[in-house]
């Protein structure tokens, strides 16, 4: 039996109808078609469809989509503030190459973007921490934590 | 001549910001599985659970009953309607004559021979209807007795994968000379011999195979995550009754990792073909992990008897190597090629080795069958050597560098021809391996050891200086170069795109000949109706590609001259060309690049141009590790990891950085942590999730320090670029794992510790430690 499940997705409200089994990527990627979170796995170990479920973090394959129901939802999609202004976690990734094939890349700015909103300065150690969850097969991490670290530094000069 | 125009500090040579990145970072990639068609329908596969079972009976239909299922096809089916096995040619042949192996069919029939192989496939309207009818299809198996792994295969008696190979044995190879190498073994002051598992590993792309067949009129398209798509194409042709190149499409959007996995066709990709032309609707297939572990091909999985004679200088006589590689049980191929050949192709690496007897055995078992994964057969023959060359150097008791040096090829040897009779063109290696030294401070180790047993902590050093062969065996690539009315220049090439930037240094190359700006230059790829080659494998895209870029390119501005010069009526030797104008030299009589473009028929400049590398280029290195052991817990941590490369010239700094660490963290992967694991009774798969098969992750990230010398440019082709996305991969395994041995030797294991087989994990290393060594593999 369908329900319907209205929640916020990326500043936007939203109101669909799944079945109580529909995963939350599945909901993403197939009705709302946002194709931007990825699904690496079948076990939750991937993050690649990592998104923020009221800004926690989150690996989406693991929740239903009715748990989304009357929370906040934000997705890569959503992280650019808008047309032609990136987040600085995008900015990061792209200008020490932290991504290569680009398919971790969304999960894994998502699981940096929730660091950064909670901890603004973390230490590397921390980062590692943040991103133990997602996996990458390209970059061997090295650049991806240089990003994190760099992301950190330009939400610092351009914070009020 | 003025100085260089700003403009061109974007070209080759120059970080960039890759072009690929904006649509990533924003979530706008185009994967296979982000495209939908109206009236999609999804098809799920029924697989074998069985490693080796004999099909009685395929029971549909509970299956079909389901609402939603729209059909279900077995083998059987597919025999009776004519699809045809995926061929493969092998050049090689089992001891008594011809090559055997059990045909590789879109769906099983009659007989299953690994976990995971197609069954049976059903397709319905939604995902979850097709998964849920899969499982609802019920197969009959009488169990057959099952092999697990290469050297079981091998024992009298064991269980026979495919009649027609009695011994398992699919083919051999044989490389060298025997006898003069049984002379110099015989003669040599020194012996020294590794037995030696390069375990089984999953490529692991974070995007798993997907495709999205569908029907554009009478054209069969298949959308999909592959690295050679006119390989597809043609399998679809020769399998699927009534398909032709022409009446047959491959497209490749964006592509989560390669890595090898995704070369050649699946029999998947048969089965979607056939399941859109008996449909005649769109037909999705998305790959679970679980799918990819099972089913998408592993790689390395060779176990070799390996010897080396050196004389009493330490140089070296002989090398001699018995290895029996696990091909599987439905190879392709490259499941054969890659061991009895590529390997091989680089088994004397960087050294004189004046003699080799290699014999390699290609053997059937009840295993995913192998193919490539990011060095195919590189990283298991230089894993080879450099054992072998550290067990030389610790049995005569000089210093691993030394005892490389000694062996190293000079640069007045080269062009060189090897045992193999391959051709090295160029290769400064004592150079190289001297700045890797430095790079690493070689000489200050037993200062960091001291410190590193101070804090409880036992130190290791490990070095490896190596090549790899690259091309893939094709060295031709054909760039198409459009010069659009609207302002761009458009490359149209067969190589891929899947991480490693290639279009970006694409653009980079054209923007160097057109000298406009890098937003004015696209890269189409991807496409069978626009292009057509071998595709982005062996460390291959940008030398020849990239040399077929710059060629297209000069072509088309001298194309353009001419053109210019009836446009502007003058002679085309007075046609100067600048930074997308062409000028009469000394007026200020011009025509832009783009208007003369509008003004040819159709609106566009078009000029295709082949490029033909002469031979394989052969990228070097040095890689130098350092790890610390944990004695309480054998947990192994690399503290230090420094390398040197020869890639001949950089286009990309930045990409060819990211290759290098990146491949060098997938060889400390199979180093320390990943194995594909078959039970070794049951031939059931034990690792077939990311919680069971170690990946790398992020705790083990590592500091690099990685360092490029340019000053030995490839002579073979024209850009002198060498091949770079295998390298750090090639490295990094025998860095870490000699530094590993380094660091159990110095316990007082003595040679004992070369015993250690891979992965080695905390529990490999702390049984090391507690005296417990792997016995001898009793390789015959």
């Amino acid at each position: 039996m369908p329900t319907t499940i209205s929640f916020n997705l990326n500043g936007s409200s939203v109101s669909v109808q799944a079945e109580p089994n529909t995963l939350l990527v599945d909901l993403l990627r197939e009705q709302l078609r946002h194709t931007g979170t990825h699904v690496g796995c079948d076990t939750a170990q991937c993050g690649a469809c990592t998104v923020l479920l009221d800004g926690q973090a989150v690996k989406s394959c693991s929740l239903l989509a009715v748990q989304a129901q009357g929370r906040s939802v934000a997705t890569v999609e959503g992280l650019a503030r808008s047309e032609g202004t990136l987040h600085p976690v995008q900015e990061a990734f792209i200008a020490c190459h932290g991504l290569q094939c680009g398919f971790c890349t969304p999960g894994m700015m998502m699981s940096a973007a929730a660091l950064l909103a909670e901890n603004p300065r973390p230490s590397e150690e921390q980062i590692v921490q943040a991103l133990e969850g997602n996996l990458c097969r390209c970059t061997g991490y090295v650049n991806i934590v240089a990003a994190v670290k760099q992301a950190s530094t330009l939400m610092a000069r351009s914070a009020p | 001549m003025s100085a260089t125009p700003a403009v061109l500090r974007f070209g080759a040579g120059h970080s960039v910001r890759r072009i690929e990145d904006p649509a990533l970072v924003q979530g706008r990639g185009c994967f296979t599985d982000d495209f939908t068609l109206p009236g999609q329908t999804y098809l799920a596969f029924v697989r074998s659970d069985r490693a080796h079972a004999r099909i009685k009976g395929i029971d549909a239909s509970g299956a079909l009953a389901m609402p939603g299922v729209l059909r279900v096809f077995t083998g059987a089916e597919l025999v009776a309607a004519g699809v045809k096995p995926i061929a493969l040619a092998v050049p090689f042949e089992r001891p008594g004559g011809g090559f055997s192996a059990p045909p590789k069919r879109a769906l099983a029939h009659e007989v299953v021979r690994y976990v995971g192989e197609t069954v049976a496939a059903v397709v319905a309207q939604t995902r979850d209807t097709a998964a849920a009818a899969a499982a609802a299809v019920t197969v009959d198996y009488d169990d057959l007795p099952a092999v697990a792994s290469a050297l079981s295969a091998v024992q009298p008696g064991a269980p026979t994968v495919w009649p027609d190979a009695p011994d398992n044995i699919a083919c051999e190879s044989r490389h060298g000379d025997v006898a003069a190498t049984q002379a110099a073994f015989a003669g040599a002051a020194h012996r020294v011999s590794l037995d030696l598992v390069n375990q089984r590993l999953a490529p692991s792309s974070l995007e798993p195979r997907s495709v999205l067949a569908y029907m554009e009129g009478d054209k069969l398209t298949l959308r999909m995550s592959s690295q050679m798509p006119t390989g597809v194409r043609t399998a679809l042709a020769d399998t699927l009754p009534g398909r032709n190149a022409d009446n047959t499409r491959v497209l490749v959007g964006d592509v989560g990792g390669g890595f090898g996995m995704k070369t050649g066709a699946y029999p998947e990709d048969v089965v979607l073909g056939w399941a859109a032309l008996q449909l005649q609707r769109p037909v999705k297939w998305q790959a679970s992990r679980l799918e990819d572990f099972v089913a998408a091909v592993h790689g390395r999985d060779q176990v070799s008897h390996a010897e080396l004679a050196l004389d009493a200088q330490g140089r070296t006589l002989a090398l001699r190597v018995r290895t029996l590689a696990n091909i599987g049980g439905c190879p392709s191929g490259s499941s054969i090629v890659i061991p009895l050949l590529v390997g091989p192709w680089v088994s004397t690496s960087i050294y004189h080795i004046p003699t080799i007897d290699l014999h390699i055995s290609a053997v059937l078992t009840n295993n995913a069958p192998t193919g490539a994964y990011r060095g195919a057969g590189r990283p298991e023959a230089i894993y080879i050597i450099e054992r072998l060359m550290d067990a030389a150097a610790r049995e005569m008791g000089i210093d691993g560098a030394e005892l490389r040096r000694r062996n190293m090829l000079r640069p007045e040897q080269m062009p060189y021809t090897t045992p193999m009779a391959q051709v090295y063109d160029s290769g400064a290696f004592e150079k190289i391996m001297d700045q890797a030294l430095a790079l690493a401070d070689w000489n200050g180790f037993a200062a960091r050891r001291e410190a590193s047993q101070r804090a409880g902590k036992l130190r290791g050093r490990g070095i490896a200086t190596f090549l790899e062969w690259t091309g893939g065996g094709a060295l031709e690539e054909k760039v198409s170069v459009a010069v659009t009315a609207d302002g761009f220049i458009e490359l149209t090439s067969a190589t891929l795109a899947m991480g490693q930037g290639i279009a970006t240094s694409y653009v980079q190359l054209a923007h160097d000949v057109f000298g406009v700006p890098l937003d004015r230059i696209r890269v189409l790829l991807g496409d069978t109706d626009r292009a057509n080659g071998f595709g982005s494998a062996g460390s291959r895209s940008l030398f020849t590609g990239g040399a077929a870029v710059r060629v297209a390119s000069q072509r088309t501005l001298e194309e353009g001259k001419q053109l210019a010069a009836q446009a502007l009526e003058a002679p085309a030797a007075d046609i100067e060309y600048r930074a997308g104008r062409f000028e009469v030299a000394g007026t200020d009589l011009g025509i832009g690049l783009f208007e003369l473009a509008g003004r040819q028929s159709g609106a566009r400049l078009v000029v295709s141009a082949d490029s033909k590398a002469g031979a394989p280029s052969w990228p070097n290195g040095c890689h130098i590790a350092e790890v610390e052991i944990d004695p309480a817990t054998g947990d192994v941590q690399v503290v230090a990891y420094s390398s040197v490369n020869d890639i001949g010239s950089i286009v990309s700094p930045v990409i060819v950085r990211g290759q290098v660490e990146g491949g060098a963290v997938q060889g400390i992967g199979q180093a320390l942590c990943e194995k594909v694991s078959y039970d070794p009774d049951s031939a059931q798969l034990l690792s077939a999730s990311y919680m069971d098969y170690a990946m790398p992750r992020v705790d083990g990230f590592t500091a690099f320090k990685t360092e490029f010398d340019q000053s030995v440019p490839c002579l073979t082709n024209g850009l002198g670029a060498k091949g770079v996305g295998e390298l750090g991969t090639i490295g990094a395994t025998p860095a870490v794992v000699n530094a590993v041995v380094d660091a159990l030797a110095a316990t007082g294991l003595g040679r004992r510790a070369e015993q250690v087989q891979m992965p080695l994990t905390s529990e490999v290393v702390w049984r090391a430690l507690q005296g417990d060594l792997p016995a001898p593999l009793g390789i015959r």
